[in-house]
């Protein structure tokens, strides 16, 4: 009957067809191409960037300040600090509204770049120095802040990281020291008169510990993140070179050549000396084992100060990393890292209220305030601190530090497999296996 | 004559109109499912052809490297699906089981049983990422429940920390979410098999495990073979748990088909990950297959 024949099976499959032909087409659009992009038809997909437009090409000026912005960060521990900040802020420009956009680290290391890349959050964004920084210049998410002059506020070999071809496209604002802190009191008691700066005179001091009935060293190795920072202590000695990280990823050196397997076997050695199950930790566990005094040193970094006073820790904190060489062999006594880069969105639609904000931390009163609630160093030039943890370990500023390793790794694959190899070898595994089954994963992350 | 003509042809215009009407119900619907879903299956299906790194503006076509990497040269890759393999066959067995058993203590109404339904079902509207909170607590070696539990018979374990365990002790977590769940459509499924088939059997002297066997099984296997594809397709979407329980990114021992995915999309290899993708959702669709498959050949035969 041709009433019913309105809506045939043949209509509507017609119909499926033409949306499926154009699903199809509509899908076909380059990668790449979603921000304006025009395919060229040779596999490349057109600018997909930012609109076409340089980043930076226009100036800011945050005297035109006004508006909403979003602060992208992980710092979900640094929120009420900078809910502080914001509140002086609008004190200066009174109809800036600035949201915190937080992210945990872990995620925001996965997802910060597709989240502002679209422009929903981050007119001003932090990235981790290494893999993440790397991104975000490459995919031209930083305006160039040259112009303004404010890496002039900041120590300059503190923040050479986001100086690019001559540019100023980010600026690392904490100084981290990414080595064990310490529970001062049970070193004491430990007879640790002087911080030992060579590896068996770093052992004993942990046989004494242990003496105490106290477990010496508390490490999250249940947690790549965490677990990896004592990475750059263990290895800071043993390399090469300074660069060690990168030429790894490039293929220069091997995790199974000597140097890397003396590395995995002082981790060894270290087994009788972590909390017991040590590769099942996480880093609460860790964190209220150093806090409670049950273990003498929390093997993270300087970040965890202001976490461990929140569980109630009163002792005084130092600082203390682990030296793998012979007496009077070390070129190194501690690992530093300045991260937390900052960087004005170059797809913000607000950007000079964002730059006006980092421009109000980067105010020395402000980055000290910062400082001392957060109970970490900045990077900003002439700061002075009031916060007791940070005047006790102020020294380590003026120390021969190497600028943490790990974030060398561009690609976090083989950064995983380089660091995992040292919790495998703690687990059980025997250094050579270890290494020979990093390397095999390296290999094949470089020949791709 | 020429009336009933002018008639038909009102009625046609009336029901051609009901019939767009009734059609345009259908757009809201499908035009979420073809921005959401189709759209995005078959980008994916084109970023795996190249080698984008999900930001330049640039990428090249590599034809199907993508997808010989993924299975010839790439060990967590494999180590991915390995893990999900091992998780899968311990999720699927021990809560189709465990839900099964629930089911036939609970089917029926008795004093307490919707109490106990849903103390059993609680778990399942916890959010994954409590639930990886709850457990990460019970699996800490030094102060975690677990080893407390093991101390009585002597024993300890680093639970997550042990490489050889640390999948299994994963999927112990995932039973625990959602054999409740799993319960409740066995349940449904127990409820529906007619009781007089039961009593028949049993008068015709079949024993408990008889009837199960011959009379229950048959008729819940439509239960079952939706239990059994849901807890496929919960094993390999168990991407918030492993992160919750193993951290971002997890270690190799506990990385999954879908956290691997991930990882590579967070390391820039936006054509890779969408390949990876691809498979996994072929080998979704062929487990699932041979799950029905098996399903089906556990019933009885039918004599004709």
């Amino acid at each position: 009957m041709a009433l019913n024949n309105a809506f045939t099976r043949r209509r509507i499959l017609q119909l499926a067809g033409v949306g499926v032909a154009g699903t199809t087409l509509a899908a076909c659009a380059g990668p790449g191409a979603s921000n304006g992009g025009d395919g060229d038809g040779n596999g490349n997909g057109g600018d997909g960037g930012n609109g076409g437009e340089e980043p930076g090409s226009g100036s800011l000026d945050p005297s035109l300040a006004a508006g909403a912005i979003s602060f992208a960060h992980w710092r979900g521990e640094d929120n009420e600090a900078f809910a502080k900040i914001i509140e002086q802020l609008k004190e200066t420009y009174p109809d800036v509204e600035v949201r915190q956009d937080i992210t945990p680290s872990n995620d925001y290391q996965s997802n910060a770049l597709a989240q502002i890349r679209q422009g929903t959050v981050g007119d001003l964004f932090a990235s981790f120095r290494g893999a993440q920084l790397t991104t975000m210049i490459d995919a031209d998410l930083l305006v160039d802040l040259t112009d303004t002059g404010i890496a002039d506020k900041y120590e300059a070999s503190l923040v050479s990281e986001g100086l690019v071809d001559g540019k100023t496209l980010a600026l690392p604002y904490q100084l981290v020291f990414n080595q064990p802190i310490t529970n001062e009191e049970i070193l004491e008691q430990a007879g640790a008169s002087e911080l030992p700066e060579d590896w068996d005179s770093y052992l004993s001091l942990l046989d004494s510990i242990q003496g105490l009935g106290i477990t010496p060293i508390a490490w999250p190795g249940g947690e790549m993140g965490n677990a990896g920072q004592l990475f750059n202590c263990m290895i800071m000695n043993l390399g090469p070179s300074d660069d060690m990280c990168a030429r790894i990823e490039a293929g220069d050196l091997k995790v199974t050549d000597d140097w890397f397997l003396e590395m995995l076997r002082h981790y060894q050695e270290l087994i009788p000396y972590f909390q017991q199950n040590a590769t099942g930790t996480a880093v609460e566990p860790a964190q209220q084992m150093f806090a409670s005094g049950d273990a003498a040193m929390l093997a993270t970094g300087s970040y965890h100060i202001a976490s461990t006073r929140a569980l109630g820790a009163t002792f005084p904190i130092g600082m203390l990393a682990p030296v793998t060489a012979a007496a009077g062999e070390a070129k190194y006594v501690g690992v530093h890292n300045a991260t937390f880069a900052l960087g004005v969105s170059s797809v913000s639609e607000n950007p000079d209220t964002a730059f006006a904000l980092l421009d109000f931390l980067s105010d020395p009163a402000i980055a000290g305030q910062y400082g001392d609630d957060t109970a970490q160093f900045v990077t900003v030039k002439d700061v002075e601190y009031t916060n007791e943890d940070l005047s006790h370990t102020s020294d380590w500023v003026q120390k021969e530090t190497l600028l943490a390793p790990r974030f060398q790794f561009n690609n976090l694959d083989i950064r995983n497999a380089a660091e995992g190899a040292c919790i495998e070898v703690v687990g059980g595994k025997s250094p050579e296996q270890a290494a020979e089954d990093a390397q095999q994963i390296i290999d094949q992350q470089i020949g791709n | 004559m020429a009336g009933m003509t002018k008639t038909k042809r009102r009625a046609r215009r009336a029901y051609r109109k009901e019939r767009l009407v009734l059609l345009a119900f259908t757009v809201p619907a499908l035009a979420l499912y073809i921005s959401f879903f189709i759209i995005p299956a078959l980008q994916s299906l084109q970023y795996s052809l190249t080698n984008w790194n999900g930001y330049s503006a640039t990428f090249d076509w590599v034809g199907l490297d993508n997808f010989t990497r993924a299975l010839t040269n790439d060990s967590l890759f494999t180590n991915a699906v390995t893990n999900n393999l091992k998780f899968w066959l311990i999720v699927l067995a021990f809560q189709t089981l465990f839900a099964l058993m629930l089911a036939v203590f609970l089917f029926r109404n008795f004093k307490g049983s919707a109490l106990l339904r849903g103390l059993f079902f609680f778990p399942t509207i916890l959010s994954s990422v409590s639930v990886a909170y709850i457990w990460k607590f019970i699996y800490d070696p030094n102060y975690g429940l677990g080893n407390d539990i093991l101390g009585i018979f002597g024993i300890s374990s680093s639970f997550l920390g042990n490489d050889d365990t640390a999948i299994y002790w994963i999927a112990i977590t995932q039973v625990w979410f959602h054999a409740g769940q799993m319960m409740t459509i066995f349940i449904a499924g127990l409820q529906s098999v007619p009781q007089e088939m039961i009593e028949a059997a049993a008068v015709d002297g079949a024993g408990r495990w008889q009837v199960f066997k011959n009379v229950t099984w048959p008729m819940i296997a439509p239960a079952t073979s939706i239990v059994m594809a849901y807890t496929t397709i919960q094993s390999f979407k168990a991407f918030d748990l492993i992160l919750g329980l193993a951290g971002n990114p997890p270690k190799s021992s506990m990385d999954i088909m879908s956290t691997r995915i991930y990882t590579t999309f967070a390391n820039s290899q936006y054509g890779y990950a969408s390949a990876q993708a691809i498979l996994f959702v072929i080998v979704i669709v062929a487990l699932n297959f041979a799950v029905r498959r098996i399903v089906g050949l556990t019933q009885p035969k039918t004599e004709s």
